[in-house]
């Protein structure tokens, strides 16, 4: 991967990689592509690919309250309360989470 | 209850001396990341009264991406070294409500990435047969607390080798169930599509105990599944016999093995068969395409699961940044190790516009193909066994053993998570006091064909004892 398409991974990526970071990075990733070129060797074309992993469905539970709902309402060990999560936030102002300016 | 389970019982008992124990023993090992045995109201158990549940007065240990209410949610990182989990996960739940207590949460490679847990931002891990090695990865922390006598077991986490490999490493059992039995709800996603919650436990039938109690379909979890129905009930055996497994396939290795587990892979096959079981050696082409279709298919599902940790709702994030999007890159930078930021890029990369067929579809049609040899091999064989990981333990910081090399030692524990199918590490023998794990494969929701089994096998492949050194008997 050269230097370009290198740095557009990491923006999409949203990682900023630093000089010694980005050089030792990009070796490995290289390294990495070269081996999954073994893959090209194999003629899988005949096999489709796999999209889920137990080959089930997805199960969608009937559009009533369930018990985790049930558990959130009344505060249940499952509960996740909102307080509890706005602890975890780097920086507060009341009941907001603040983040720099956009504009 | 054996006099094991009474003695965990009785220390549960008693939480300060048993802080103080846990303390002790993790002292050199460093599994734990957080030990809370006391803090509870009176004792948790009560060792005159009858045992109610299941695991009623048995203490555990869970990896720290499995959230577990009310304790720090680290994932190994230093991004979410501050985070409390808000809820608590679906399998630990089921434990605790069989009456098992969580005492600790144990260390991990970061967001489950490694074979070492040298991965880990926050603690160092060794291996207690042998302190100056690493306990395996990830779950390094939970065999190692299991294998140094903390707890009876923990729950450790299985995307490409993660349970039964470090179980290897320490001489315990690790199960790698089939993917869908247990709720994944509650860990933390690294590679949804591969990963599994799986036990480690000092012996098979706590394993086998403490996966029955896991297991269920849950609601929150779309890919969990109700057990089938030839499992379920009181239909001990299976379409094998289950307790007669007779015929078992052991994947033929060529060169690449050290030479302590080919020696014990050699003598295990040999003791298969004067235990009455025909072993035959198998050939498994497609698996030459396992490692780089699993880093394919994880590194991608890892660079869509790992985008959320971004330093905005939670975790650590820079003091100042000048937009929202400099913090985030900052706070994902800073916070995320060199393991997690590779397998983002190259997550990122495989699933770029142009190369998404020639190694996302590509990986995913090898992984359909490895499926199929599988239940080739099942139909034809009760189990397949094979190595877990090409070597012992090996020492921190070996040169011939760095990132590269361990991720191609993923070689024969990848394709139980391509398979989604369950499989078992269990120790098989010694070599220069350290402890070699193999494994045992069966087809999806036959777990209890591999304990069976297991068991058949006891008299040739004893549990080894925990609490420190092999070679000092387990004693620390």
């Amino acid at each position: 991967m050269d230097h370009a398409e290198l740095m557009l991974t990491a923006e999409l990526a949203a990682i900023r990689l630093k000089d010694g970071e980005l050089e030792r990075l990009g070796v490995e990733v290289d390294r990495m592509l070269e081996y999954f070129d073994v893959m090209d060797s194999v003629d899988v074309s005949s096999f489709e690919p796999t999209t889920h992993a137990s080959g089930q469905c997805v199960s969608l539970r009937p559009d009533v309250p369930s018990e985790g709902d049930v558990a959130l309402a009344a505060g249940g060990r499952d509960a996740a309360s909102i307080e509890s999560m706005l602890d975890q936030a780097g920086d507060l102002e009341g009941r907001l989470i603040v983040i720099p300016n956009v504009l | 209850m054996t006099a094991d389970m009474q003695r965990w019982r009785e220390l549960l008992a008693s939480p300060a001396e048993y802080t103080e124990y846990l303390k002790a023993r993790d002292r050199d090992v460093g599994a734990c990341l957080e030990i809370r045995v006391s803090g509870h109201e009176g004792p948790l158990v009560d060792a005159g009264s009858p045992p109610s549940g299941s695991l009623a007065g048995l203490p555990f240990a869970v990896k720290n991406n499995i959230a577990v209410k009310g304790w720090r949610l680290t994932c190994g990182s230093k991004l979410l070294s501050e985070v409390v989990a808000p809820y608590t996960a679906t399998a630990v739940g089921r434990l605790v409500d069989a009456g098992a207590v969580v005492v600790a949460t144990t260390n991990l490679d970061e967001f489950g990435m490694g074979s070492s847990t040298d991965n880990s931002a926050l603690a160092r891990t060794n291996n207690p047969r042998d302190l100056s090695r690493v306990a395996g990865g990830s779950s390094g922390g939970s065999a190692a607390a299991v294998a140094a006598g903390e707890v009876p077991f923990a729950l450790g986490t299985d995307t490409g080798g993660s349970v039964r490999q470090p179980a290897a490493f320490c001489g315990v059992y690790g199960l790698k169930p089939t993917y869908g039995a247990v709720s994944r709800f509650g860990l933390t996603a690294y590679a949804s599509s591969l990963e599994t919650i799986g036990v480690l436990a000092s012996s098979p039938d706590l394993a086998e105990r403490v996966f029955e109690t896991m297991r269920a379909r849950d609601p929150r979890d779309q890919t969990s599944v109700e057990r089938p129905a030839e499992e379920s009930g009181d239909a001990r055996s299976d379409a094998f016999g289950g307790t007669s497994v007779r015929r078992v396939a052991a994947l033929r290795v060529g060169e690449g093995l050290s030479p302590e587990v080919s020696d014990v892979y050699r003598d295990s096959i040999r003791a298969m068969r004067e235990c009455g079981i025909e072993v035959d050696e198998i050939d498994i082409p497609s698996l030459e395409y396992a490692v780089p279709a699993y880093y394919t298919i994880a590194a991608a599902e890892a660079s869509a699961n790992l985008a959320r940790f971004n330093g905005i709702r939670y975790g650590i994030r820079p003091f100042h940044s000048d937009s929202p999007q400099d913090l985030i890159m900052d706070a994902r930078s800073d916070g995320l190790g060199a393991e997690v930021k590779l397998r983002i890029m190259l997550g990122t990369f495989v699933l770029r516009s142009g190369f998404q067929e020639q190694y996302y579809e590509k990986a995913q049609r090898i992984r359909t193909r490895i499926g199929r040899d599988m239940d080739s091999v099942f139909a034809a064989y009760g189990a397949l066994l094979s190595p877990v990981f090409p070597t012992p333990a090996f020492v921190h910081g070996d040169s011939s053993m760095d990132a590269f090399a361990q991720r191609l030692a993923d070689k024969f524990t990848v394709t139980a998570n391509l398979a989604g199918i369950p499989a078992l590490s269990f120790p098989a023998g010694v070599r220069g006091g350290l402890p070699v794990g193999l494994q045992l494969h069966a087809p999806a929701f036959a777990e209890r064909r591999l304990f069976d089994l297991m068991r058949s096998l006891a008299e040739r492949f004893p549990a080894l004892p925990c609490g420190g050194p092999v070679d000092k008997g387990g004693a620390l």
